[in-house]
């Protein structure tokens, strides 16, 4: 079923695909990004249900890999909510995430690739 | 008050006072520099940063039939082989790409990498896939190498940094209208944020600020391992404006480094790449102090309040760029800063908790009795000029 056409079509929404996992005779997985008027986003993820397609929501987030981390803090200098801010006595990055508005500012900005999206 | 000698000879009886930089400045505000001075022995201090000027030297062993190498690659990234047969340098620098040797690693996987990568991944224990030709001679006839290459199967392999350890450094704005990608990341436009590259007070030679007890020869802790300063870095200008306490108000001196990279640690010695500059190496850098009299340690107690370095505008790309005059360290520690009366925020790009870190492990190194300190053989010099380098066309002969 061409979904993403169906969607904009009848209810006038725009999908951006983030993440798609589609093959033959298998169960599909999209991660899709949509946009459009607030009652034909409602009614098209009702009829998407309608069709048997398994709907939830995520939001995207903010991942850091402590692992990789060096606690630089260039981060620190390119987010605007200062949800990502250096600890006053141990110098090492804390984020807040609760304040984060993913502007995903962060993640070019990180010399070692810590930074990175849940989606 | 102490000789170098008489350090060493209580770090082997396990009798040396030891001191991170911290704890130095620390003791020194609380007892006062003379009571301070008298006890210590060693202060320790550390960095860990981005340091491009780095690499690192390699010499592969003799293949059969020997080759004498033309062009070399190390994951992509190219290195120099302009001097002995089997002899290579992998620069920290060196962008990662799909070369002319049939490299069999696409676009994708290439890019953010280079050279700080491949180094970083050798000291990790990684394999390194090798491809290079051959400058055929009688005495080398083979053409091409295809092979992968790990710290334990190649004969040499130590950093050689021609360039580490800044003496001050700048802080970047951008006062265009679009954003820049620098060597000190991202600037975004109308002086929306600030970065600074060096530690202030917990930077090595801000705390020696005329080089009186490091030379060439010192011993240092270099990447995890041992290393040692070879000789004064590229760039090296020690002649900059200072302040009254002697430190300067921009980068001034510099150091070349040396290191064995096969006894280096991964945590110390990292691949690093700023989006649309390129590749570099963050490295651990410590370098002790010997506290041979009271003056030593007066310099080690130098604060934040009292250090400061030039706030330049990275949006016109000149070799002089304009300034918005100097800033301390500790207004660049809190956070912000004010440039013409605006509110701008600063962000460190030297990691200050794992250079903490690197102060603390050369101190328990040095209490564990297996890092002795170096007398030096020669001092660095302190009368260097900062030429720049002007086109004169070709010179010619109007006689």
């Amino acid at each position: 079923m061409p979904i993403t056409y169906r969607l904009a079509k009848d209810f006038n929404v725009a999908a951006n695909i983030i993440r798609a996992q589609v093959a033959p005779n298998q169960v599909g997985k999209l991660v899709v990004e949509l946009s459009g008027d607030i009652d034909q986003l409602d009614e098209a993820m009702e009829w998407m249900r309608d069709q048997g397609i398994g709907v939830s929501l995520v939001s995207r987030e903010i991942l850091i890999d402590e692992e990789v981390c060096v606690h630089c803090g260039l981060c620190t200098g390119v987010c605007p909510t200062e949800s990502l801010k250096l600890d006053s006595q141990t110098f090492q990055l804390t984020f807040n995430r609760s304040r984060c508005i993913v502007c995903e500012q962060c993640i070019p900005t990180c010399p070692v690739q810590a930074i990175s999206t849940n989606l | 008050m102490r000789t170098i000698a008489e350090i060493n000879d209580k770090i082997c009886r396990g009798q040396a006072v030891v001191w991170t930089v911290e704890e130095a400045k620390a003791q020194a505000a609380e007892r006062g520099v003379t009571a301070a001075a008298k006890l210590v022995d060693v202060v320790t201090t550390g960095t860990f940063e981005p340091m491009e000027a780095s690499g690192a030297i390699i010499n592969l062993g003799h293949t059969d039939p020997p080759i004498k190498i033309r062009e070399c690659r190390l994951d992509g990234v190219l290195a120099y082989a302009g001097f002995g047969a089997v002899d290579l340098y992998l620069g920290a620098s060196q962008v990662a790409e799909a070369g002319r040797l049939g490299d069999s690693l696409e676009g994708d996987e290439l890019r953010d990498r280079g050279g700080g990568h491949v180094i970083a991944d050798l000291i990790a224990g990684k394999s390194v896939q090798l491809r290079a030709s051959g400058y055929v001679t009688d005495c080398y006839p083979r053409a091409a190498l295809e092979t992968t290459i790990s710290r334990e199967r190649i004969n040499q392999f130590y950093l050689f940094n021609p360039r580490n350890l800044y003496q001050n450094f700048i802080v970047g704005v951008n006062g265009g209208d679009r954003p820049l990608f620098t060597y000190l990341g991202p600037l975004q436009p109308r002086l929306g944020n600030a970065v600074y590259s060096n530690l202030g007070e917990l930077s090595p030679l801000l705390n020696d600020p005329d080089l009186q007890v490091i030379g060439i020869g010192s011993r240092i802790f270099l990447g995890g391992g041992v290393g040692y300063i070879a000789w004064e870095g590229t760039q090296h200008f020690p002649l900059q404006k200072r302040l009254p306490n002697r430190t300067p108000v921009g980068p001034a001196a510099t150091v070349a480094l040396i290191g064995d990279a096969k006894q280096m640690e991964p945590r110390w010695v990292r691949g690093c790449y700023f989006k649309s500059y390129g590749p570099s190496l963050m490295l651990g850098v410590g370098v002790p102090l010997p506290i041979l009299n009271e003056a030593v340690l007066a310099y080690c107690a130098v604060r934040d309040a009292d250090l400061v370095a030039p706030v330049v505008d990275f949006s016109i790309p000149r070799r002089v760029r304009p300034t918005f005059g100097l800033v301390s360290y500790a207004q660049l520690k809190s956070g912000q800063i004010a440039i013409e009366g605006r509110r701008v925020r600063t962000a460190p790009l030297a990691s200050q908790y794992l250079s903490r870190e690197v102060a603390i492990a050369l101190k328990q190194k040095i209490l564990a009795g297996g890092f002795e300190l170096t007398v030096p053989v020669a001092p660095l010099p302190a009368d260097r000029k900062f030429i720049p380098q002007d086109s004169w066309g070709a010179e010619i002969d109007v006689s």
